[in-house]
């Protein structure tokens, strides 16, 4: 039983960066109607600016700050850096392309992706970076007879903070209506009088901005970070916004969780598993899909005529 | 004068295209060399550009081939089989004498085709798994590093024999090397099963490229072994034994030969990657030939240190054999080298006496087992005495 449970726990943290992943790309499409391809690359990114962050500043912070502080002002900056390259992301490669269509548009974000990655190599190197191990707290504990990290608690903990604070601001306040709004019919809600382009601008800070929080999370968790590592990321969290339902903010959560549980406990139990994972992941997504076209708790979206 | 401008020219052009097997003075011979210079394994195709351009800087000191200087061009096979093929193609139509190709099997089998298919000698220097060499016959390829089953023979001979580990857990990526290397392990392991004492607890893949492993890891420790081999490449590999650690697994964590080099030690963290254990080839500083302490003075005086994994060292050991063949062939025709390394018995390496079988392996690799001590830095292990 214990490990079962110390089995769900594995999963529910590889789970909640599928998640905030995800969430970021079911915001953009949800708004823009646009799958960004970047948003990967935007995760490795962020986890790369607080790598960089943690490597220049470590003595400074952790003397003023101590190792939580230094950890928090790094997630700041990550945070910060990668929501300012999301919007310049939108204006340079979506922004001029967007009248023209959605195919030049998705070809545009599979540009960035490209783009990104290479930027990140020629800056970075090729070569894997290891988070420095003096600015990361490293703790375990045993919680009824199940193994737990310090780290994995807080990384779960401010993963679920986030995506309930993104839930609350898109369903509960003015301005996450007039985001809903926008997402519904573009036109109606310019003749509403709601300003796209603040939405757009906030839809894009955002959505990057916690792709590369979770990318700094990411490097402290995992310690080992390299350039191409926002793929793998970008596809996972991509099927799970597909699996949740895609444009629709609980489903991203749901999707992302669902699905490093069940990956870990197909790995975990089943023999072969390790082997076989990704096989097992994919045929749940088909079966979904054939069941429920529109995802796991997606809406039907209503076509415009 | 139009006319005989182009009886010029056309000779020429004859010339050039048709006598480029003979030897001139003034032209170098020119080898490839393919390498993951980008890439999931970058340092290792770093450190081989590196200990290449040194062997030839050594050998071009020594009047190069027959007074001919030698002159090394790269091609980036990023570590993937699709560039790879595309690298081999770049250097075969920069018509190559030879080439040095490359790290990792799976890579290496398209460009290796490639080679062969255009007569061209190629020389593999990271590339273990047995079917290269053995599912088909490739006269044109040859390689400076062992095979996978004589590693795999050396773990089951070591874990039981000198170890006494007795519950055994194997885990691969599913990879043509690390596949290759796990299952030559469990055929060796076999007869010691049947006289009981060994045990197979645990046999599975894990799926490279992710970074969360926590749950194969978990798995692995509720099978209660006394010793986990893991055998393919070091990213995975650092993790692995991080998460691991991490999540209280304390028996010996044993790696095959793609698993020690300084960025393993960088991604699992000195804390968790000292006392970790490695089956693999001797290393540079614990081979004692004529050439190598030339070879790793030169290095050190150029790169700072010697490299942190064998594998660079096989490529320089496949242009010190190339050297060897041309030279004994007399001339830089493909055929005639390839016989001349099939017949080749001088050869010197960094790592002894380069020597090939019909099927082109190398003939006596010696393995050892290795320890990270507590500066990162691989030693000879020595058993504790009992």
């Amino acid at each position: 039983m214990g490990t079962f449970f110390e089995q769900l726990v594995n999963g529910l943290t590889v789970g909640s960066f599928y998640a905030l992943v995800a969430l970021g790309y079911s915001m953009v499409y949800g708004v823009m109607k646009l799958i960004n391809f970047a948003h990967g690359d935007l995760f490795a990114f962020g986890s790369y600016l607080g790598y960089t962050f943690l490597i220049w500043g470590s003595s400074w912070i952790t003397t003023h700050f101590g190792v939580w502080g230094g950890m928090a002002s790094a997630i700041l900056f990550a945070f910060a850096g990668t929501g300012i390259a999301g919007i310049l992301v939108e204006k340079v490669a979506y922004r001029p392309v967007y009248p023209a269509g959605r195919l030049p548009l998705v070809v545009s974000a599979l540009g960035m992706s490209i783009f990104l990655q290479n930027g990140i190599m020629a800056i970075w190197g090729p070569r894997f970076q290891a988070y420095p191990s003096e600015t990361v707290p490293s703790l375990a504990f045993n919680l009824f007879g199940v193994h737990v990290t310090i780290l994995k608690v807080f990384i779960l903990g401010l993963s679920f903070l986030l995506m309930f604070l993104i839930y609350y601001i898109v369903e509960k306040t003015a301005f996450g209506a007039a985001v809903r709004a926008t997402a519904l019919d573009r036109e109606t809600a310019t003749l509403l009088g709601i300003d796209i382009r603040k939405v757009i601008f906030f839809i894009f800070a955002l959505g990057p901005a916690l792709g590369g929080l979770a990318g700094v999370m990411n490097g402290m968790y995992y310690r080992s970070i390299q350039f191409n590592m926002g793929w793998n990321y970008g596809l996972k969290a991509f099927t799970a916004t597909i699996l949740g339902g895609i444009g629709n903010i609980p489903g991203a959560m749901i999707g992302g969780l669902l699905l490093g549980i069940l990956e870990t406990l197909f790995a975990g139990y089943f023999p072969g598993g390790g082997a076989w994972k990704d096989v097992f992941i994919f045929l749940v997504l088909i079966m979904v899909l054939i069941w429920r076209p529109n995802g796991l708790i997606g809406e039907k979206m209503a076509e415009k005529v | 004068m139009k006319n005989f401008l182009g009886v010029v020219l056309a000779t020429t052009l004859f010339f050039v295209l048709f006598t480029g097997g003979a030897f001139s003075a003034d032209n170098p011979i020119i080898i490839g060399l393919q390498a993951p210079i980008t890439g999931d394994y970058a340092i290792e195709g770093l450190m081989a550009k590196q200990c290449v351009e040194t062997a030839a800087e050594l050998i071009n000191k020594n009047g190069g081939i027959n007074g001919q200087p030698i002159q090394i061009v790269i091609a980036d096979d990023a570590s993937n089989p699709k560039d790879s093929a595309l690298a081999a193609q770049k250097l075969i139509s920069q018509k190559v004498v030879a080439a040095i190709a490359s790290y990792g099997s799976s890579v290496t089998e398209p460009a290796a085709d490639l080679y062969d298919r255009s007569k061209m000698v190629s020389v593999g220097y990271g590339c273990t798994a047995v079917r290269l060499t053995m599912s088909k016959q490739r006269p044109f390829f040859f390689r400076t590093c062992g095979r996978d089953d004589s590693q795999g023979q050396f773990f089951a001979k070591f874990a039981v024999e000198v170890m006494g580990w007795k519950r055994i857990a194997l885990m691969h990526d599913n990879q043509t090397y690390g596949k290759g290397v796990a299952e030559e392990t469990r055929k060796s392991l076999e007869p010691y099963i049947k006289e009981g004492k060994a045990e197979i607890v645990y046999y599975d893949a894990i799926t490279p490229k992710e970074k969360d492993y926590s749950a194969v890891i978990t798995k692995l420790r509720e099978t209660n072994p006394d010793v986990w081999y893991y055998t393919a490449y070091y990213p995975e590999a650092g993790l692995l034994v991080r998460q691991g650690r991490e999540a209280g697994i304390t028996i010996p964590f044993v790696g095959s030969n793609a698993v020690p080099n300084d960025d393993f030690v960088k991604i699992a963290g000195l804390e968790y990657a000292k006392e970790t254990l490695m089956t693999q080839e001797p290393m540079p500083q614990d081979i004692n030939t004529p050439i190598s302490q030339v070879f790793l003075d030169a290095y050190k005086a150029k790169y700072g240190d010697i490299p942190s994994s064998p594998w660079p060292i096989y490529a320089a050991d496949g242009l010190f054999a190339l050297v060897r063949a041309i030279k004994n062939a007399g001339s830089t025709d493909t055929q005639a080298i390839a016989d001349a390394m099939h017949s080749m018995t001088i050869a010197e390496g960094v790592t002894g006496k380069i020597f090939f079988t019909d099927r082109g392996d190398r003939k006596d690799i010696p393995y050892a087992m290795y320890v990270y001590n507590d500066k990162g830095k691989l030693e000879l292990y020595k058993p504790a005495a009992k």
